[in-house]
């Protein structure tokens, strides 16, 4: 295969035989069935990111894996999970399925992104055949793999990375099977919590599962099985109208990551839109070869992320089905960071290369789209993860992201600490951190003065200062724009680049890589300084913002 | 409350941004009277004085009353604050500018991403001082610190002052000195741990600045509503918490008030249904462009700690009231293959177009205008004739866009917004696992019992009830009220290390912080009753389960029952560590009971007239029409059957039965539309 197609197949047009009443019941029907996964999850799931700040998202699909409506809408996971059960379904043929089974699967080339995201999916079954699968989406806090967390930012291969889950059918009309489940437990750290988290995804999936009869039940089979057709057609419908606004051409754009953790620095991300009629391709071939450090990601990812940069510039109001990604295809070249096979890391590709071909995107449209994306922001997690035991034995992991300033706007400037566009997740209060963790927090304010000067200024980076309370403490980094500041657009300056300095007790001080891993010691200071929001605009002689 | 003395009255009143309802009942025995009036938005004391009279009513004859407004509601939704100075830990100043660091629009780049700050810079002001978790104090606070900052902060110009220390709830005294000093020179002080006792440093932090922030307004109306009202009258106030409160604890916590209208509501609902000993009740209240939705289990209306109002963060013990935005004054648009109805709402300027004051757009009330339910004959609050041809025309617009025809249009209007309030009963029953089917609704506000039997159908719910007095049902949760308050305390004891004495330490000043009012006010110590909640989780976990009435010296009963309480909400239970992460407690006065309140069924059933009505799309059928008054207790009504009253419409569709009881509630078994 030389090029992967991300481009949905179907008809277009409107379909007959669904009246306008009915499928409004039912999209409204759909949508609610997926956000009550996302409710069971979040508030049983154990793992921190999930509880603390919503790192899951629950989707139903089609019967061949078209997303068809989604709860909690993390960018990233709603473009994935397009694909993840359409790739399930390859490896796996349907007359395997059966009712009341629920599959894991974590692999990165199966319709996915990296190990730690790991889905449960569920058939639904009616009428004898499958009309619609559950899946739930969770990020586990360690999925095993050479450090805790499951971040290994030295790593240089896929298996270093954790356990990898093929399709693996853990639940069947008997019920939980005890030994797979145990075979995963064995290879992870924190194998209870990890219980509570596949507890909360199961139950999750049996719950749409009850809700999806309800309304077949109620509706018919075929109404319903019809709306959802509808669905898609009418979200395609909207998104070819909205490309056909924009003038044919072919726009290109770049963007470049900071380095690998492996030694090579400044990779490039580039695309090549070209827009015609109402289609868009978006090609990537031209981005750099794979790399040996986990920045690396799939198709997947970059498609989710064109889906995210297209509704945010043409069409936030659309419904995300998988209609409205007919219209694009989206061409990775193998080989290269954004197709690298299956043997190469991935793990930051996820929220790091991801927010970099958004990056690219959004440079590529913006000399046709003027005023419609944002300066650089902070497109990059800017995670440090902290594990350790504490005091009493238990064994903690903090993940903790650190937003940065939004890029300014032609008509405002840009807001101070804040994630943008391929995720959301929250920060974790100092007062959780403390009550939590083997660490205090010092201080948290405004980065001043790190957000870019334009006639619109970025939005200011946040300062956070971590003292180490235990000893032998794990610190991994996976941040970007250290090296590459957010740009700013139409001569607005750039933002202050992300900074992460390391005081010692004995004395010494320095700055901190974003790919890394080291051991600290009670005492020792981690200071994060995330990166300013581009400018957006000739600043004038005063800096000032209008 | 205080005896009284014979003759005077007790009277809730609930200003609302279009009526002010109000009830008021004799002590002495006697019919209760109900009025209704028009809020006159520039002086709510005026609106006050109105509705008394509208009871035949002066000051001098009351001797209680509870009001609930909308005042501080409507101060934070238009964003009327008060200038309001921060005090913080510091390294802590910019916890409001920081929040949660998530943005509200996922795909919106134009928006403004989250909330500017209510304090600008200018007005942050640290102090060097530092509590850990535990309460330990890490960097003491000294005097000198908190003389230069009162001498800065009476430079700043500020109208109100919010302190919000690190890890105050776990050790307020650093608190309390800046308070003390600073109650001096500033009239307005909200110190965070009383405002709200928990952890995560912006929810708290947001929450008493919020609170701080509509300090002087709530101030000055108490101030005018007491100059006006004789000494005898004794005030309180509806809170969010489903209880009344006094004047001087709503100067210290206004905050306390910002869901007060939707809560009365509710509470008026919960004594509904212990007095018909109902399990499990939805309270619908179905507005203009509001619904807002409440589970009551056990004749107690759920409670939520972690509300948000316009993107601010409420973190006050209040209502589990689920809000949307849909009502009658929704209006339907079709939109690419698909009829939608709202978020955009007519409100009540210009209305829906059968108002006829400009209003052009098809409203869910146009529909049931056309529908036949509502009649263009009638007289509806004293003053409104609707116009069907205007309701004709623009659902008519709406038809041709579809390509639908007229009956299905409005049929179908009426379904897609039946169906948006299933999906808000499915949410308040699912969080709190409960089988919404096994429920009975609870329907009253302008639109409530037009459309509950048909939401009812739809979610399952097999019976309905309008209860007596619907129309004026806020002001009726004012004269249920207790008073009470209730508040939420962060406490982390896991269950490996089980410490009883500091659960009881931490108790005891929860209760005497929530008594001391009641104690102000007269009450003795055993008089009070107190209602506490315990909130369990697996450690790891970030939402706690809640487990009622706990006994906090047998640790291995609480596990037990946290248990069953998982199992129960999610499907699986494991015998992981556990942790108690927060204890809630209610301290709630006793007060004179209130003989149910009747309303003297007729006799016999007048005959009442007869109409066209259309239910689903098999045609019209002849429908019954009488008045609510000159129906007989006992006598069943089998629908289709409309049934009005002067504010609002009981439809009873094909299928469906309703029985008038004793009390005046309407009873309706739902039954199967045929």
């Amino acid at each position: 295969m030389r090029s992967m197609e991300a481009r949905a197949t179907g008809t277009s047009g409107m379909t007959v035989g669904v009246d306008p009443v009915s499928l409004e019941v039912i999209r409204n029907g759909l949508t609610s069935i997926a956000e009550e996964m996302s409710l069971i999850v979040m508030r049983s799931a154990r793992s921190p990111l999930l509880r603390e700040a919503g790192d899951l998202s629950s989707a139903l699909t089609d019967a061949d894996g078209f997303l068809v409506a989604q709860g909690r809408d993390v960018p990233m996971h709603l473009g994935v999970m397009s694909f993840t059960v359409r790739e399930f379904l390859k490896r796996v043929p349907k007359a395997q399925l059966r009712p009341q089974d629920v599959w894991l699967l974590n692999l990165p080339e199966v319709g996915g992104n990296h190990l730690p995201d790991v889905k449960a999916i569920r058939p639904v079954f009616a009428g004898g055949a499958i009309r619609a699968f559950a899946v739930s989406l969770a990020h586990w806090a360690d999925t095993g793999g050479a450090l805790p967390g499951s971040y290994v930012p030295n790593a240089t291969d896929a298996w270093q990375e954790g356990l990898r889950i093929p399709p693996l059918r853990i639940a069947n009309a008997d019920g939980l099977d005890r030994e797979k489940l145990d075979l995963v437990l064995a290879n992870v750290r924190g194998a209870a919590e990890r219980e509570g988290d596949i507890l909360a995804q199961l139950a999750a999936t049996r719950i749409a599962d009850e809700r999806a009869q309800q309304l077949f039940a109620e509706h018919g089979l075929d109404t319903v099985m019809a709306a959802i057709a509808a669905i898609h057609d009418r979200a395609e419908a909207e998104m070819r109208e909205a490309i056909a606004a924009v003038p044919d051409g072919i726009y290109e754009g770049v963007d470049w990551l900071d380095d690998d953790g492996s030694g090579q620095e400044r990779i490039a991300i580039r695309v090549r839109v070209t827009v015609s009629g109402s289609d868009a391709t978006f090609d990537f071939s031209a981005s750099d070869d794979a790399v040996r450090g986990p920045v690396n990601t799939t198709p997947f990812i970059t498609a989710a992320s064109v889906f995210y940069c297209m509704k945010a510039l043409l069409g936030p109001d659309i419904q995300p089905s998988g209609g409205c990604y007919r219209p694009m295809t989206i061409v990775t070249r193998p080989g290269s960071v954004l197709n690298p096979g299956i043997d190469k890391p991935v793990v930051g590709g996820n929220h790091e290369t991801s927010q970099r071909i958004a990056d690219a995107v959004f440079r590529a449209l913006d000399p046709v789209l003027p005023g419609r994306a944002s300066a650089g922001g902070p497109t990059t997690s800017g995670l440090i993860l902290f594990a350790g035991r504490r005091r009493d034995g238990v064994w903690t992991t903090l993940y903790e992201v650190h937003g940065g300033g939004e890029g300014a706007r032609a008509e405002r400037d840009g807001m101070p600490a804040l994630r943008v566009h391929m995720s959301n997740v929250m920060n974790t209060p100092a007062e959780v951190i403390e009550a939590e963790y083997p660490i205090r927090v010092e201080r948290q304010a405004l980065r001043r003065g790190s957000g870019g000067r334009g006639r619109h200024c970025g939005g200011d980076g946040l300062y956070r200062a971590y003292r180490i309370m235990e000893p032998e403490i794990s610190v991994t980094s996976m941040f970007e724009r250290r090296l590459v500041p957010p740009y700013g657009l139409d001569r607005g300056e750039p933002g202050a680049p992300f900074r992460v300095t390391v005081n010692t007790t004995d004395g010494r001080s320095f700055e901190l890589p974003g790919k890394t891993n080291l051991r600290l010691n009670a005492g020792d200071l981690v200071v994060v300084e995330s990166c300013g929001g581009g400018g957006y605009g000739a600043p004038d002689r005063t800096g000032k913002s209008e | 409350m205080a005896t009284s003395s014979a003759g005077d009255w007790l009277v809730g009143v609930d200003i609302g941004g279009t009526f002010t309802d109000v009830v008021a009942l004799p002590r002495a025995g006697g019919a209760t009277r109900t009025g209704k009036v028009l809020t006159r938005s520039g002086d709510r004391v005026a609106s006050l004085v109105t509705a008394l009279s509208a009871v035949g009513l002066d000051w001098a004859e009351v001797g209680d009353l509870v009001h609930g407004t909308t005042m501080v509601t409507n101060a934070i939704v238009q964003g009327r604050f008060a200038r309001t100075a921060l005090v913080s830990t510091r390294g802590f100043g910019d916890t409001l500018a920081i929040g949660r660091q998530n943005r509200r629009y996922l795909y919106r780049l134009d928006r403004k991403p989250k909330l500017d700050p209510l304090v600008p810079d200018a007005r942050c002001f640290e102090v060097d001082e530092r509590c850990d978790h535990h309460g330990n104090v890490l960097r003491e606070l000294v005097d000198s610190e908190i003389d230069e900052l009162a001498s800065e902060l009476a430079a700043g110009g500020a109208e109100a002052v919010a302190i919000s220390l690190l890890h105050s709830y776990a050790n307020p005294a650093h608190e309390e000195r800046l308070a003390a000093r600073l109650g001096e020179r500033f009239a307005y002080v909200a110190v965070s741990n009383r405002v709200n006792p928990e952890a995560r440093e912006y929810e708290r932090t947001a929450t008493t600045v919020l609170s701080a922030s509509v300090m002087p307004l709530a101030a000055g109306y108490l101030d005018s509503l007491e100059a006006r009202k004789p000494a005898q009258a004794r005030l309180h106030l509806f809170h969010s918490g489903g209880d009344m409160a006094s004047p001087e604890a709503v100067r210290h916590l206004p905050l306390a008030l910002a869901m007060s209208g939707p809560a009365a509501g509710v509470t008026a609902a919960a004594q509904v249904a212990r007095e018909l000993a109902l399990d499990h009740v939805i309270s619908f209240d179905m507005g203009g462009t509001t619904t807002d939705v409440c589970l009551v289990s056990q004749g107690r209306p759920e409670i939520a700690s972690d509300r948000k109002l316009n993107d601010h963060p409420l973190r006050q013990s209040m209502v589990a009231v689920e809000s949307i935005g849909a009502g009658g004054g929704s209006i339907a648009v079709y939109d690419r293959g698909v009829l939608r109805v709202g978020p955009e709402s007519a409100g009540a300027e210009p209305g829906p177009a059968c108002y006829g004051r400009g209003g052009s757009r098809p409203t869910v009330t146009d529909a049931n205008l056309f529908l036949g339910y509502l009649d263009p004959d009638r007289l509806y609050g004293n003053e409104l004739r609707l116009d069907e041809k205007a309701a004709r025309a623009a659902i008519g617009q709406l038809a041709a866009e579809a390509g639908m025809d007229l009956r299905d249009t409005a049929l179908g209007m009426v379904k897609v917004t039946n169906q948006a309030m299933v999906r808000a009963l499915r949410r308040v029953t699912v969080e709190r696992g409960i089988d919404g089917r096994r429920c009975t609704l609870i329907a009253f506000g302008g639109a409530g019992p037009m459309h509950a039997v048909a939401v009812a159908r739809a979610y399952g719910v097999a019976q309905v009830i309008v209860p007596a007095q619907s129309s004026v049902f806020s002001a009726l949760g004012c004269v249920h009220a207790q008073m009470g308050y209730a508040q939420q305390q962060t406490l982390r004891v896991p269950r490996q290390t089980w410490n009883v004495g500091l659960i009881n330490d931490v108790r005891e000043r929860l209760w005497a912080r929530l008594a001391a009012p009641l104690l102000a006010a007269g009450f003795a110590v055993d008089e009070l009753a107190v209602e506490e909640t315990a909130a369990i989780r697996y450690r790891g976990q970030s939402y706690a389960v809640e487990i009622a009435a706990p006994d906090f010296s047998d640790s291995g009963r609480l596990g037990r029952d946290f248990l069953e309480q998982h199992y129960r909400l999610y499907g699986f239970a494991t015998d992981e560590p556990w942790e108690l992460t927060a204890i809630r407690m209610r301290v709630a006065a006793p007060r004179a009971d209130i003989a149910a309140l009747t309303v003297p069924p007729a006799a016999v059933s007048a005959a009442g007239g007869t109409g066209p009505c259309l239910f689903d799309r098999s045609g019209e059928r002849m429908t019954r029409r009488c008045d609510r008054s000159a129906l007989a207790a006992g006598e069943t009504v089998h629908g289709p059957a409309v049934i009005e009253d002067a504010f609002s419409t009981v439809v009873v569709p094909p299928g469906a039965s309703l029985v008038p009881d004793a009390r005046g509630h309407l009873l309706i078994t739902v039954g199967e539309a045929p």
